[in-house]
């Protein structure tokens, strides 16, 4: 690998948050301001603490979020997504696992336009019966056509499902088909009542704002605003896996199979993120990681071989993912356990460790380009009650990342190979065989209206 | 992901401009030059973060194809990361890595772009690189088979085991008669599994020419030293001969195409697939604008009327594949379980008719602009955004400049030339349509055997 110039150490420019303004509102929103003038788009980012964790069947919060602009204040659905669209905005609604949030992205100069439309929504929807009834029906439709058509897309939820279990993050946060049939319309008003709420809400505007304006504005739309009166609930811990379990998931006429292999891996407030970090990135975080290196550049037995870890209050899944031809199969599993023991009894060295320090400091400024960006830094940061610092010591962080504690962090935060929840979706028929070499397997049908055998 | 063929549906979405984009920050700030050997480099100085993006434009794609090498271009893509006579395969992305810097690639039917984003301190390695992939690419026969292994796995993901893409391969090879346009850009299976070494050599010195190539970068750069890299990495390349322009036209389709796919599915599909204009017509602005009265957004003219009024479909899309030749307007429908497209299609047909008879009202039309002056910002907001759009003016409009006349071609667009353009285009005679009906799996299953056994034979 000659180069006939000088490669310095790259510095991996720091970022720092910009200045920006913080105020908790009397009945307890919390309310962030970024100004940013370079080009006329304005965003917000309105997140409610607790998402699913409030849900009385799974996709109810779902459910909920996905009618706050179908319909509000003065404004039928239509009329209100006429408002939206006609000046070019976008409105759009998001539940991940223990949040619901919407955002969306207007021109600066309809700025009235989209605090009148995001207070209407979250404070005086309709919840009209018949836009209920039309909504929960087409998202029972759309899981079968994802199923149809994107078989990766929905791996992941049966893998928190079989992992997690009855655990809240084991629940699939936009419902499955079965549970959202068995949803009821009163159920939206109630999750509503009691978890829609300002005491519930973090809200960010980024762009090119009129800030003495949007004071004004926030004051008079959301400050008499109703407390939801509950808090969002608790999550516990979960608890790892022990030994291996199988799901085999059956789709007849698939040419791949379709893997993900995971386990209870950390939190949000895990100290070593940054070794953390670095410790994915050289195992399947980036192109030449090992993982991709063993199941795409050196077998071509895969399109993609990624691994990582979702880190949430209570602790996420750490979960690889990737597809092979039927028949290859076996030979896909096998590498990719064999990777993962190697990283637990070999580590990682010091010039791999530098390559991905240099790697993730070259590449972290990407992701705090923008406004919209720093909307939702600055919404993550806020619920997971993490400083600024989270973001302004990050490359100093690592910077200081020792094989050591890269040591540490593969010992505490990666499974082992011989603890592992294993999901496959493929020809039952010609993988069956295999699937049982690496611990019970429990089967099901891809059309099954679930994402799990047994709800 | 990495290295994702744009194939099917064809990718062009509907970007461009709008707004008074004179006022777009920094465009004064751009430079272009021309090397020597006639490789064009494009400069946005940028500075609100340390990095840079790099596009390079390389004018190859499936259009440049035959029956047996069909996925070549998409492959090469994939070979031009796998060696070069200095530097092992594998050692363009470790080194590109260990200095900061990710990168990427597709191919369409037109085009093959690169694309590297890094910190400004890799600036010269990735000139570097970059010079040496294309002066001195390498095949190693072993990295070859390999990475036909990869392409085979990408398309199982993307056709294969995907309902849209299979049912739009389909369709795709259907709506041309001569056309290359015709082929998929992933490839044909047989043909993945076949090419040559000698194909990918000639493939190489025919389009990986200097003089077939627009560079841009945008970003933590200054014109002066990214010309000064580019002079002493690049210019050296020599300039080969032009390559051999693609002279087929299509002829006129003179009556609608149907494909019936049956399969193992739960949702029904339909496609159509209309003849539309090159991506340099001077109708290209009234086109997008009607195909986002269609089909963008929850207000849009489909969306309401089907998913929302009708609940005949649950899901509309478009887009316009906008290339050097004239190529299709797509729509796709996605139905509910149990729908029988028949019934749903006289609807579909019903509206698209009435647009062509009756037009679009000047509120849809504002929409319309409006959400492409929100999307042009929203892309000059990044480094990425940037890069992308010059080199996309550049090579399928002729000038990065004109990306900066895009918004009052828009602006200027009415209602009278939406309708004119909905009546050229919207015409079931010069359609193709794709009709994805579900079985029971055991019947699919012994669909396939059967297809098998008859290739065989």
């Amino acid at each position: 690998m000659n180069t006939a110039y000088a490669l310095t150490q790259p510095s991996g420019a720091a970022v720092h948050v910009p200045a920006h303004e913080r105020v908790v509102l009397p009945n307890g929103i919390t309310l962030l301001v970024v100004p940013s003038p370079e080009v006329p788009l304005i965003s917000f980012h309105a997140v409610f603490r607790g998402g699913p964790l409030g849900d009385s069947k799974p996709g109810v919060a779902s459910l909920v979020a996905g009618l706050l602009d179908k319909g509000a204040g003065s404004r039928n659905a239509f009329e209100f997504v006429d408002a939206v669209e006609g000046a070019g905005g976008s409105f759009s609604t998001v539940t991940g696992t223990e949040a619901l949030s919407i955002s969306g992205q207007f021109l600066a100069r309809d700025q009235s336009l989209m605090l009148e439309l995001l207070s209407d929504a979250i404070t005086r929807p309709r919840f009209e019966a018949e836009e209920f009834e039309k909504l929960r029906a087409r998202r029972i439709e759309l899981i079968k056509a994802t199923k149809d058509s994107d078989p990766a897309e929905v791996i992941g939820t049966y893998g928190r499902a079989t992992l997690f279990g009855s655990h809240p993050y084991g629940k699939p946060s936009t419902g499955s088909e079965e549970s959202l049939a068995s949803i009821a319309h009163q159920d939206v008003l109630d999750y509503y009542r009691a978890h829609i709420g300002p005491d519930r809400l973090i809200l960010v505007f980024a762009g090119d704002l009129d800030v003495g304006a949007l004071r004004r504005d926030i004051t008079e739309r959301l400050g008499h605003w109703r407390k939801a009166g509950t808090a969002a609930a608790a999550v516990a811990e979960p608890a790892c896996a022990r030994g291996r379990r199988v799901l085999l998931v059956d789709s007849p006429e698939s040419a791949q199979t379709y893997f993900w292999i995971g386990n209870v891996g950390v939190n949000k407030r895990y100290v070593e993120h940054a070794a953390l970090d670095l410790v994915n990135t050289l195992y399947g975080g980036r192109f030449t990681s090992m993982l991709n290196t063993e199941l795409r550049i050196k077998s071509g037995l895969s399109y993609s071989a990624r691994a990582g870890f979702t880190r949430t209050t209570a602790a996420g899944e750490f979960a690889i993912r990737s597809f092979t031809d039927t028949e290859n199969t076996a030979t896909a599993l096998d590498l990719s356990l064999e990777t993962l023991t190697r990283l637990k009894t070999t580590g990682v060295t010091h010039d791999m460790l530098d390559s991905a320090r240099s790697y993730v400091l070259g590449q972290y400024p990407l992701n705090f380009e923008t406004a919209a960006d720093w909307a939702s830094a600055l919404v993550e940061l806020e619920f997971y009650g993490l400083g600024p610092e989270y973001i302004d010591e990050y490359a100093a962080q690592l910077r200081r990342v020792t094989l050591p504690v890269a040591r540490t962090v593969i010992d505490h935060a990666f499974p082992k190979a011989d603890d592992l929840v294993i999901v496959l979706i493929g020809d039952a028929a010609k993988i069956r065989e295999a699937a049982s070499r690496y611990g019970e397997v429990t089967e099901m049908s891809l059309t099954q209206p679930s994402f799990s055998p047994s709800s | 992901m990495k290295r994702i063929p744009s194939s099917t549906p064809a990718s062009a979405d509907v970007t461009a401009a709008p707004v008074s984009a004179a006022s777009a920050p920094g465009r004064e700030a751009i430079r272009s030059t021309v090397l020597a050997n006639g490789m064009k480099i494009i400069v946005w100085p940028v500075h609100n973060i340390p990095n840079v993006a790099l596009y390079n434009w390389v004018r190859a794609g499936s259009r440049n194809e035959a029956p047996g090498i069909t996925g070549l271009a998409h492959f090469f893509e994939h070979m031009m990361f796998n060696g070069t006579a200095r530097r092992r395969p594998g050692d363009f992305d470790k080194l590109m890595e260990a200095q900061g810097g990710a990168n990427n690639a597709f191919t369409s039917d037109d085009v093959t772009v690169y694309q590297d984003w890094f910190p400004r301190g890799a600036l010269e390695l990735i000139f570097d690189l970059e010079a040496d992939r294309i002066a001195n690419l390498a095949f190693d026969p072993e990295v070859i088979e390999s990475e036909r292994g990869v392409v085979y796995s990408e398309r199982r993901l993307s056709v294969d085991d995907n309902n849209h893409g299979y049912l739009a391969e389909q369709v795709q090879a259907a709506a041309y008669v001569a056309h290359p346009y015709r082929f998929p850009t992933i490839g044909w299976p047989a043909d993945i599994q076949s090419w040559q070494l000698r194909d990918l050599q000639a493939f190489f010195k025919t389009y990986y020419a200097p003089n077939n190539q627009t560079l841009v970068l945008a970003g933590d750069v200054s014109p002066e030293e990214a010309f000064a890299l580019a002079r002493k990495y690049l210019e050296p390349i020599p300039r080969q001969d032009a390559p051999e322009p693609v002279l087929t036209r299509e002829p006129p389709q003179l009556a609608e195409r149907r494909i019936v796919v049956r399969r193992s599915a739960q949702t029904p599909l339909i496609q159509y697939a209309y003849k539309a204009p090159a991506a340099a017509d001077e109708r290209a602005p009234a086109l997008s604008l009607l195909l986002s009265i269609l089909v963008d957004g929850d207000a849009s003219r489909l969306y309401r009327l089907l998913v929302e009024q009708q609940k005949l479909i649950i899901d509309v899309g478009g887009n316009w594949h906008e290339g050097f030749d004239p190529a299709l307007v797509w729509l796709y429908f996605t139905l509910p379980e149990g729908a029988d497209p028949d019934a749903v299609q006289p609807v579909i047909d019903a509206e698209l008719a009435r647009i062509a008879r009756e037009g679009v009202s000047e509120e849809e039309l504002r929409r319309a602009k409006n959400l492409v002056a929100v999307s042009f910002w929203k892309k000059l907001a990044t480094i990425d955004g940037k890069a992308q759009l010059l080199g996309e003016y550049d090579v399928f409009h002729g000038d990065w400049a004109r990306l900066f006349d895009a918004p009052a071609q828009f602006e200027r667009v009415t209602v009278e030339q939406v309708q004119a353009v909905a009546r050229d285009v919207l015409d079931v005679n010069r359609r193709t349509v794709g009709v994805l009906l579900p079985e029971p799996a055991e019947l699919a299953a012994e669909d396939a055997e059967e297809d098998l056994e008859s290739e065989d034979a």
